[in-house]
């Protein structure tokens, strides 16, 4: 016993926490294994049993959990690439390339005071911030990112989307009415007057596309755009497209019509007397609603996850590793080494200077990056859904980049001129192409 | 207005994309440092060298360069002969009339002047005139100036500064830089005549000294005594 004790008051105080963090570790780990090799077998019939509750929660779950590093990336985003047309560099100082700050934003937020203003109503002031994300956050709910990769389909999606999506205005009036300053309030009410403005052209601008489709159903929209580019619906309603993406912008409360929470600009809107995480989760919010627009501005108009041509040669991979039997761990345990190797060989034919164990390590990180890219490769053409996913996330990000390049470039319009877009401009153009879609649909169809 | 809607946005969209892929002006301050420019002097000093003693010769360079006039400098010259002085004395009434004065190309004034001695200015209209007045030759006007008077008396300089147009501190900046233009005679010049004006009296004395010895000073004299001088007649 003295052993023991002597021992461990030889440890220093990270040595005491690393021997009592393994051991706890450890023993839950057995648990774990435990617990699924006696009951494994229940737990998966009562899931298998429940399938669509299952579902519906993991796909909640993945949702909610992949805004935060897409709001992260945004962010990230949206200050390089605004910085890069400024002729500056933009943040370089926090990991690579900068690429950590929007983390660094995060954590700042987080540790900020959360202060509610005397005099304001204090649930609906908490309860603003979390109205405004979940609106934004559950119209990912119907979103096709891939073929059977997405968290419903309903037959009503494009509707439930606009239903929810319009919900953001009422956290954003409420955030407006509870806070109990008149700035506040006028904020929140005129970013009610935009959103709801331009929630019409919005919505009236797709009315002709779901004649065309005739579904409302996102995932059955996409599906009907495979095959050539040319089948996109971005070419059937280009003035459709034009007014849904000028009205995205607005909705999703975007340079040039970003008066609502104009950044450059003293008082916040709606979002004067809000700090720390609820502010964050507007912010959040903001970010998370560019991403959702863009994603369904791909969905409807560029062919959501198809590519934009069917592939010439079709490839198909009959891999069956398990064949090899005793040889495929041989060749788990030999191909890096050999790959490492021949990847370093450049390094040490290119310069003396390279010492060997920079050859090995340039080697190891190709070696890796190759592999990475063979296995990328190989479920690009053997998975449906990374191929779809890969599809869906290249158009988005050309969206949110065209977002961004918008902010990066155009001035902030007047709120008369912003009215006046919406109700002279955008709702009898969403209306005429409305009349003409549907008079050539009676005309083709005749 | 362009007649083409939306033009506008196009073309400035263009715009920012192409700054996208331009190279990017920020200079990442503490690790990079930029090379000052080549004209920056940084914090103006007077220096002084290893005797301790001012390195500043009065040529108002510097005065004449500053493109601001904030520059007044006065003092005495390298030699220490006379005050020249350069800006404005004391008022800033003054100070603004002299910039006007300085800006139409004439020569200042100055109060704080000390007067000079007067010379004879034929001489330097002579030259000047063989130079058309003409402030390109001012190396040679100078140059011409001093083989007449034998060096470069202030008087003149101030002729020709006023004949010429040329501004007094520029033909002082020149004069000044050339080693073989002088302000004052050359010492070979004055030396000789001070060893001149001696001469007389120490004939005088030799004289005095060869009777009292009757003769011998002049017999003995000569080679083998080398330190005493040489009587001449």
């Amino acid at each position: 016993m003295t052993v023991i004790n002597r021992t461990w008051d030889r440890l220093t105080l990270p040595g005491k926490v690393v021997f009592t963090v393994l051991p706890v570790l450890l023993a839950l780990l057995l648990a774990l294994v435990a617990v699924i090799a006696i009951l494994g077998g229940t737990i998966v019939d009562i899931l298998a049993a429940n399938l669509p509750i299952v579902r519906f929660v993991v796909a909640a779950t993945v949702i909610l959990l992949m805004t935060i590093p897409t709001a992260f990336l945004l962010i990230y985003m949206e200050m390089k690439v605004i910085a890069l047309m400024n002729l500056r560099i933009g943040p370089d100082r926090v990991g690579p390339f900068g690429s950590l700050l929007s983390v660094v934003h995060g954590l700042k937020v987080l540790m900020k005071e959360d202060f509610t203003p005397t005099g304001a109503d204090p649930l609906v002031f908490t309860w603003a911030p979390v109205v405004t994300y979940l609106a934004s956050v559950m119209t990912l709910l119907v979103i096709p990112f891939a073929p059977g990769l997405y968290g419903q389909d309903f037959n009503i999606g494009l509707l439930y989307f606009f239903a929810i999506g319009g919900l953001s205005v009422v956290g954003l009036l409420m955030a407006g009415w509870s806070s109990y300053n008149k700035y506040s309030l006028l904020g929140g009410l005129r970013s009610a007057a935009q959103v709801i403005s331009y929630e019409i052209p919005l919505t009236l601008s797709v009315v002709g596309l779901i004649l065309l489709a005739g579904t409302m159903s996102l995932n059955q929209i996409v599906l009907n755009q495979s095959g050539w580019f040319s089948s996109w619906y971005v070419f059937q309603q280009p003035l459709g497209f034009v007014i849904f993406f000028i009205a995205a912008t607005a909705e999703g409360n975007r340079t040039p019509f970003d008066l609502t929470e104009a950044d450059s600009e003293i008082v916040a809107g709606f979002a004067t007397e809000y700090s720390g995480m609820r502010f964050g989760f507007f912010f959040f919010a903001e970010y998370v609603n560019v991403f959702i627009l863009s994603a369904l501005t791909v969905a409807l108009f560029f062919g959501g996850w198809n590519a934009p041509f069917p592939w010439p040669w079709p490839l198909t991979l009959s891999l069956d590793p398990g064949g090899l039997g005793i040889e495929l761990l041989i060749l788990v345990a030999v191909v890096p080494l050999i790959l490492t190797l021949i990847f370093a060989t450049p390094f040490w034919i290119a310069s003396s200077r390279i010492k060997s164990w920079q050859a090995l390590l340039g080697g190891f990180v190709l070696a890796n990056l190759f592999l990475v890219g063979l296995i990328v490769a190989g479920a690009y053409i053997s998975l449906d859904w990374v191929a779809g996913v890969l599809w869906f996330m290249g158009k988005t990000y050309v969206f949110v980049f065209t977002f961004v390049w918008m902010r990066g470039t155009l001035p902030r319009v007047r709120i008369d001129q912003l009215m006046d877009f919406a109700w002279k401009w955008l709702l009898p153009a969403s209306l005429l192409n409305l009349f003409v879609t549907a008079a050539a649909i009676v005309v083709v169809n005749r | 207005m362009s007649l083409i809607p939306g033009l506008g946005i196009v073309s400035g969209m263009a715009l920012t994309l192409r700054r996208f892929f331009e190279p990017k002006v920020t200079i990442k301050y503490p690790e990079v440092r930029l090379d000052p420019p080549h004209k920056f002097r940084g914090r103006l000093q007077l220096l002084y060298d290893e005797w301790g003693t001012l390195k500043c010769e009065t040529c108002f360079q510097c005065a004449q360069a500053c493109p601001i006039e904030c520059i007044d400098m006065g003092g005495m010259d390298t030699r220490g002969r006379y005050h020249v002085h350069w800006g404005a004395p004391e008022t800033y009434g003054e100070r603004r009339e002299e910039s006007a004065l300085r800006r139409s190309g004439r020569t200042v004034p100055d109060p704080a002047y000390q007067p000079f001695a007067s010379i004879d200015l034929t001489a330097v209209d002579a030259v000047l005139d063989d130079f058309d007045r003409d402030p390109a030759h001012m190396l040679e006007i100078l140059e011409a100036t001093q083989a007449t008077y034998g060096y470069l008396p202030v008087a003149a300089l101030k002729r020709i500064s006023n004949l010429t147009g040329a501004w007094y501190a520029m033909i002082y900046g020149t004069a000044s830089y050339y080693r073989h233009l002088r302000f004052e005679p050359s010492s070979a010049t004055s030396q000789a005549a001070a060893v001149e004006a001696q001469r007389p009296a120490e004939t005088t004395y030799l004289a005095a000294f060869d009777t009292a010895l009757g003769g011998a000073a002049s017999a003995t004299g000569g080679g083998r005594r080398t330190s005493k001088p040489r009587a001449q007649a």
